[in-house]
């Protein structure tokens, strides 16, 4: 012990390309013991056995193939953790940054057509390993199959939910599911060897949180989006991918589900806290093989410790909401947004947001007034790799027109069962896939702009609805082009939430690399 | 919500369009789409948001080089509304079928050796004595005043 602590302390000491940036360094945080073997681990994590399961069966099986370009990026993902697996445990770890990395670009730039099995590509991982890759595996398949029911065009989007429900009970019902419980990601990140392999691998780690963003941001890309607008949403976000998200290695912590698919991690709390437990037990894995302070059986123990602290079974009896702070079973969350554990420094639904500072959850974006409980529930803004929930068509618009780069807005409109999707070019040029959307704007007080600034999907949705109106009744509707011109700027009403980075000393936020390789 | 603010509409549209783009850049922390750096924001004595209106955007930069080094994203004309000696009036340039046209007797500075000193070494000024008290107020070393043309000429200068 006293030599694990010994090079636990030397460790700590070495200079890192971070340490050397002044107000840019990683904080230690908090910090808990090394965790000991419960008393109670799962029998199957001794058994040598593949257990191989298959898919749910389902005609929407592979419907992902009908966004083909996101189809091949989510297979290269798992080259990509095969990739690095292998070179961790195989005495390649000097090579990840340089030869390895290398390799695993070429096969992000130039992905397979079809699922590879990570089994071929990392033998000795998987042979040490077999009882991670069947947790890894059976949540991959979660992952794949919700996609495929979304990218499936024979299902309304009522069948659909219900089905994502099946294929989460599906999925519980496995000894080698993740719960769906809310966990703290501080907790979950403060043990001796947290943070080892972001600081000596960034750039691996950097691919590692780029695909963790490409599997959560898909999400509200697909959820009761009609598939026809799936393949033009996914050119905006596959160049996102492709040219930054992967490359950067200036993230405070990995993209949350609730960050990059607020929508989706609303209607489905439960896989959202899924997807950030099992992408948490990537990172816990990743760290345990980088950290020098332990032995290989050392190793393999903490694999099992950190399999165990995310396994449903674990968390039988317990509910979401509740949990004593920073413990195993936290499992509170902010209140607007049970699809999320609490995270560093969050405090009910403020909480800190890689890339764009302290945010409310339960606010708008733009305005910083609360988001709505009734009635048309707003938009959300995706842009420069973030997606934030807004309250009405005016702070989408105008907060897309303040960022760089291409955008996305996804909002309700009259009709609950139509969602606008609108995508605009670098200069703010919008495209709508309703060909007849007209919107009402007529700039009044922030508090209701949810009520003056909406989006019609027809002239004649329009006109019942300023008829209903009766203050409305003189206000033309705008058309697409004459919408987009309007920009009303910052709101009076926003509030910027000023307080320091929790995850950098100094509290600086560190300059964006912009994903350069 | 009648027709009374509905003409408050128009009116608000039309005093945005008279004041440019001052005062709408955004509030929302964000980076510099060239440099990456963070924006450094207007202050009580000087003015530092540099701000691209480029069709239905307006973007801010850190500085005015690091909007002519990105200039090539966009295709449409431009509109930079650049910090000024003065608070609250920018040099106001403009692309217009590529061509680049700002005020008369408007000068730059541009000498920063690290991107971090953009936002203080690479401005515009509306004259060449606004450009000399800066230069003496801030102790600017190597300061050359330099045209429109000039300036640009040397921001879009091959790297040897």
């Amino acid at each position: 012990m006293r030599q694990v602590f010994a090079l636990t302390m030397a460790f700590a000491l070495l200079p890192t390309a971070w340490a050397q940036m002044p107000g840019m360094e990683m904080k230690e945080g908090t910090k808990s013991p090394m965790p000991t073997m419960p008393s109670e681990l799962p029998r199957w994590m001794n058994s040598r056995g593949l257990d191989e399961i298959f898919y749910k069966r389902g005609p929407y099986n592979w419907a992902i193939d009908r966004i083909p370009a996101f189809a091949k990026d989510m297979y290269a993902t798992g080259v990509g953790h095969a990739m690095a697996y292998e070179a961790l445990v195989t005495g390649q770890s000097n090579q990840l940054e340089s030869r390895v990395f290398s390799k695993i670009d070429w096969v992000l730039q130039h992905p397979p057509s079809m699922p590879v099995d990570e089994a071929a590509i990392s033998p000795r991982f998987v042979q040490k390993y077999g009882y991670l890759e069947k947790v890894f595996d059976w949540a991959h398949t979660l992952h794949f199959q919700t996609i495929d029911v979304f990218s499936h065009p024979g299902m309304t989007d009522a069948q659909k939910e219900m089905e994502i429900d099946r294929l989460w009970k599906f999925y519980q019902s496995e000894p080698y599911a993740i719960t769906g419980l809310p966990m703290n990601m501080e907790y979950l990140d403060s043990f001796p060897y947290s943070m080892t392999f972001r600081k000596n691998y960034p750039k691996v780690n950097g691919l590692f949180w780029g695909y963790h963003w490409l599997q959560t941001v898909n999400y509200d890309m697909l959820y009761r989006v009609p598939v026809k607008d799936h393949v033009p949403q996914y050119e905006v976000l596959g160049e996102q991918y492709r040219t930054s998200e992967l490359y950067k290695t200036d993230r405070d912590f990995m993209p949350m589900t609730a960050e990059m698919s607020p929508r989706f991690a609303k209607r489905f709390p439960y896989i959202a806290n899924a997807f950030d437990n099992l992408h948490m037990l990537h990172d816990n894995v990743n760290d345990i093989l980088a950290y020098p302070g332990l032995t290989e059986k050392q190793k393999e123990d903490q694999i099992k410790i950190a399999i165990y602290r995310v396994l449903a079974t674990t968390h039988a009896g317990q509910k979401a909401g509740e949990g004593e702070p920073m413990t195993l079973h936290d499992h509170r969350h902010p209140p607007s947004t049970p699809g999320m554990g609490m995270m560093k420094g969050s405090e009910e639904d403020v909480m800190f947001m890689s890339g764009m500072g302290w945010m409310d959850m339960s606010e708008c974006a733009h305005c910083s007034i609360a988001l709505p409980e009734e009635g048309p529930w707003g938009a959300t803004v995706s842009a420069n790799g973030w997606t934030m929930m807004v309250r009405c068509m005016m702070c989408a618009r105008d907060m897309a027109a303040e960022t760089p780069g291409r955008a996305i807005i996804r909002a309700a409109t009259e009709d609950e069962n139509r969602l606008l999707v609108m995508i605009s070019d670098e200069e703010g040029n919008w495209t709508s896939n309703i060909k007849d959307v007209v919107f009402l704007e007529v700039f009044g007080e922030h508090p209701e702009c949810s009520s003056w600034s909406r989006a019609f999907t027809s002239h004649a949705a329009f006109e019942k609805f300023v008829q209903a109106n009766p203050d409305l009744k003189e206000v033309k509707p705008l058309s697409l082009e004459a919408w987009s011109k309007l920009n009303y700027g910052t709101p009076e009403t926003y509030r910027k939430i000023d307080r320091p980075n929790p995850y950098r000393s100094g509290g600086a936020t560190p300059p964006s690399d912009g994903g350069s390789k | 919500m009648n027709t009374q603010l509905f003409s408050k509409t128009i009116a608000a549209l039309a005093v945005f369009g008279l004041l440019g783009m001052t005062s709408i850049a955004s509030a929302h922390e964000a980076d510099c789409p060239y440099c990456k750096l963070k924006l450094v924001q207007n202050m009580k004595t000087q003015d530092n948001e540099v701000v691209v209106k480029v069709g239905n955007k307006r973007i801010e930069y850190r500085c005015l080089y690091c909007v002519i080094k990105d200039q090539k994203r966009y295709k449409g004309d431009l509109v930079v509304y650049s910090p000024s000696e003065k608070v609250g009036e920018p040099v106001v340039l403009k692309r217009t079928d590529g061509k680049w046209t700002g005020p008369e007797g408007a000068v730059f500075l541009n000498t920063f050796k690290k991107h971090s000193e953009c936002a203080e070494l690479s401005r515009a000024f509306s004259s060449k004595a606004a450009f000399d008290k800066y230069v003496k107020d801030n102790k600017v070393a190597d300061a050359k005043a330099l045209s429109l043309s000039e300036f640009i000429a040397l921001v879009t200068k091959p790297a040897k």
